[in-house]
């Protein structure tokens, strides 16, 4: 009867723990005691917020990772072109079909600044977006992996006016899409200022 | 052949005098014209033309996905008090606002657009059960500018149908888009007119953090509010530029620090170029509620309003709270901020072009909205024999007549000093000049003088320019003061003549004044525009002809005669 009812808790306890198991051995983004949530690919903390971060996820068009990009961006006032607020410290980013993209995001400013991706398959990102937001005097790094279609993606700080002052670039695969407009440094906005 | 050409032209001047409309005649002729000529037969005035009135899409104005919002719950410890409004506060944003965001789960943050610091509590220095030490994070948001991107102004926020002034705002710092989507322009709803109402309590040390995320300087100024000129660090502590501390400049922060030893009702504002930046919206109400133990207050009411959560003090002498901020806008500058996306050349126009001795107001809001959109989240709902708390803050440039229909209040407290009871005044009028505040006790019992029973009570400025929209009237701050049995289903008060009536007033078209004022209340169109008349009417033809006959037959009688020709 003892016997019976060791083995019948041994099997509850291989199937609850199962889940933890399976949670345990997925890579995290960043274990640490401050973060709250990973729920819906969202790490929120104090020092900031990351959307889908994904590290091995391959897209369904890619057999394997091409290569390994570090990408470093630097966000804050001193980067701002002359007429503009804010800046990246680099605007444009040329990468390789199916590369996986290491981004780690500096803040120099004291305000919340984002680098928000666009145009990434929906299916593996929700919104088709990847999102690095940190707070002021802060950095965070995660990463995510481009499909094999050449594409332009929009990356930007969508807090209220961030864009339209200087926070805004693209990320460029192979051999990329249409340009976007009003790129700092680079290309024109659609409707610039007539300076009187 | 002159002479018939003479006799033709004299015959076209007998037909022009006969046909002649009389609205072009000399009054003084006109009496003369009746007599010759008798009685010009009767003409039909245009018909009316029936309006175009786009259809209410009411999931639109009182989304379905907000219903359960509405509802008394308890999140977390914290009681959240119903709220029919068909707009009502997210109960979870009202929740973390009473903990705070480093203190409530991650669920219920993850209900919210806060970020993990938007609201800091820690310490509770005086062991009375609630924190004492508690920061506050404020950012600095454009509302309606300018897109180098797109023709439409961004992020988007409409005061009334079609009306997007461009506006300068504090707000929550948030988390993740200001936008509610990358699809939509629309700004989410923690980035809004007005600025969040801040409510601490007294003896509580205050840390406001202002983090300048916009593209001009910045600052706050604590008006009303016990604050030292200085931190204890040295830094200024006032808010105003070169007096206190140099302006927070974009991309920096800056932390005010103050422990008020008074309760009342207060005023935050930008004190960098005044007579700008508080009109462009950078203007708050901030609360400081009396100690009383285990007093866990909501630090933040966005968009003011009801307060789902009162403090201790509030909730033992009063049924329900409200937070009342009126403002005014003028076009001229709020709209100056469309026009160009550099800084300078923003700065220029706000700061050097604009000029407020020549100052007009468009605009008129009640907690950033202007009616009907009032109706919508900004309705005082009483029910009958109850005490309501109202802090009424004025932070336009005009000032406010406030008149509660159907009721006399009393004013208990001015600029957040109590009145001495025996100079308080029972009325149904109160002026309130700019940056005044005043509370009132509004008391509900059917006795002829606080209250003359349930209904709709009209709740607006008797400045009546207060009440219109770009000069079209309903708008402006006009508000309502229901009793529960006058609300329909969606939480809008209910009217004599049904939903419809007010259908009219959600269309961009009625402010832009394209729409008859009755359009909603007026079946038969006895009152709606006529269409254009018919241009001719035979009479109007025959005078036409005789004009013209009398030209051609006197010209061909001139050339006949230099020919010779009788």
């Amino acid at each position: 009867m003892i016997g019976r009812a060791w083995v019948l808790l041994s099997m509850i306890l291989m199937v609850a723990g199962l889940p933890v198991f399976a949670w345990a051995q997925m890579d995290h983004p960043k274990k640490n005691k401050n973060v709250d949530h990973s729920d819906h690919g969202m790490i929120l903390d104090r020092e900031g917020m990351v959307m889908n971060h994904n590290p091995d996820q391959l897209p369904e068009d890619c057999d394997a990772v091409s290569s390994d990009v570090q990408i470093d961006v630097r966000v804050g006032t001193k980067f701002a072109r002359t007429g503009l607020t804010f800046g990246y410290s680099q605007h444009e980013w040329r990468v390789a079909p199916c590369s996986r993209l290491n981004i780690t995001f500096v803040n120099e400013d004291q305000v919340r600044h984002q680098w928000m991706v666009h145009g990434l398959p929906k299916y593996l990102y929700p919104q088709g977006m990847f999102h690095l937001e940190v707070n002021g005097g802060f950095r965070k790094s995660a990463s995510f992996i481009v499909s094999s279609d050449d594409a332009t993606l929009l990356v930007h700080c969508d807090i209220s006016h961030h864009m339209e002052q200087g926070l805004k670039g693209q990320i460029v695969v192979g051999g990329g899409a249409l340009d976007i407009p009003g790129i700092p440094g680079l290309y024109a906005p659609l409707f610039p200022d007539k300076y009187p | 052949m002159k002479v018939g050409f003479l006799i033709a032209a004299l015959a076209c001047v007998g037909l022009g005098v006969y046909t002649v409309p009389t609205s072009i005649l000399p009054p003084s002729l006109v009496d003369d014209y009746f007599v010759t000529f008798g009685a010009q037969p009767y003409l039909e005035a245009p018909p009316a033309i029936d309006p175009e009135i786009a259809l209410i899409d009411m999931d639109a104005i009182c989304p379905a996905y907000l219903r359960p919002w509405k509802a008394a719950q308890q999140i977390e410890n914290v009681a959240v008090a119903a709220s029919p409004d068909c707009l009502p506060d997210n109960p979870w944003e009202v929740a973390a606002s009473v903990l705070g965001t480093n203190n409530v789960t991650p669920h219920t943050l993850m209900q919210t657009l806060f970020g993990k610091d938007t609201v800091e509590k820690f310490d509770d220095r005086d062991g009375d059960g609630d924190p004492d030490v508690i920061t506050i994070r404020l950012e600095v948001m454009e509302l309606n500018g300018r897109s180098p991107d797109m023709p439409d102004v961004i992020p988007q926020f409409e005061i009334a149908p079609g009306i997007t002034p461009g506006l300068w705002v504090f707000a929550p710092k948030g988390r993740g888009m200001t936008t509610v989507n990358f699809e939509s322009p629309v700004a989410n709803r923690l980035v809004r007119l007005p600025a969040p109402v801040l409510r601490v309590e007294q003896g509580d040390e205050i840390r406001l953090v202002l983090e300048n995320t916009h593209y001009l300087p910045h600052t706050i100024h604590l008006h009303g509010v016990d604050h030292p000129f200085e931190n204890a660090n040295g830094d200024g502590n006032d808010g105003v530029p070169i007096f206190s501390e140099q302006a927070t400049q974009p991309g920096d922060a800056k932390t005010y620090v103050f422990t008020p030893r008074k309760a009342g009702t207060a005023f935050y504002h930008c004190h960098v170029q005044p007579q700008s930046h508080i009109l462009m919206g950078l203007q708050g109400m901030l609360i400081v509620e009396e100690n009383r133990p285990n007093n866990w207050v909501q630090t933040l009411n966005i968009g003011g309003g009801r307060v789902r959560a009162p403090s201790k003090a509030v909730g033992a002498i009063y049924d329900r709270e409200y937070d009342l901020h009126y403002a005014d806008l003028d076009e001229d500058l709020n709209d100056r901020i469309k026009r160009y996306t550099d800084p300078r050349l923003v700065s220029r126009e706000i700061h050097r072009k604009y000029n407020i001795a020549e100052r007009t107001e468009e605009f008129h809001t009640l907690n950033g909205r202007s009616f009907p959109y009032t109706l919508q989240e900004s309705l005082v709902v009483v029910e009958p024999d109850e005490r309501i708390k109202l802090r009424v803050l004025n932070g336009g440039a005009s000032g406010v007549a406030l008149h509660l229909h159907g009721h006399k209040s009393t004013g208990t407290h001015q600029d957040g000093v109590p009145i001495a009871a025996e100079a308080r005044a029972q009325r149904d009028v109160f002026w309130l000049a700019s940056a005044q505040r005043l509370d009132l006790d509004l008391n509900t019992t059917n006795d002829g003088l606080n209250s003359y029973g349930p209904g709709a009570w009209l709740m607006h400025d008797h400045k009546e320019q207060g009440i219109t929209t770009a000069g079209m009237n309903p708008g402006g701050n006009i508000g309502v003061l229901v009793y529960g049995d006058y609300l329909d289903a969606h939480g809008l008060p209910k009217t004599v003549t049904g939903l419809d009536s007010i259908v009219p007033y959600f269309s961009p078209a009625y402010y832009r004044g394209e729409i008859p004022v009755f359009a909603g209340t007026d079946p038969d169109n006895r009152y709606g525009d006529p269409a254009r008349p018919r241009t001719w009417s035979l009479r109007s033809i025959l005078f036409a002809l005789s004009i013209l006959g009398m030209v051609v037959f006197l010209s061909l009688a001139q050339r006949a005669g230099r020919r010779g020709s009788l």
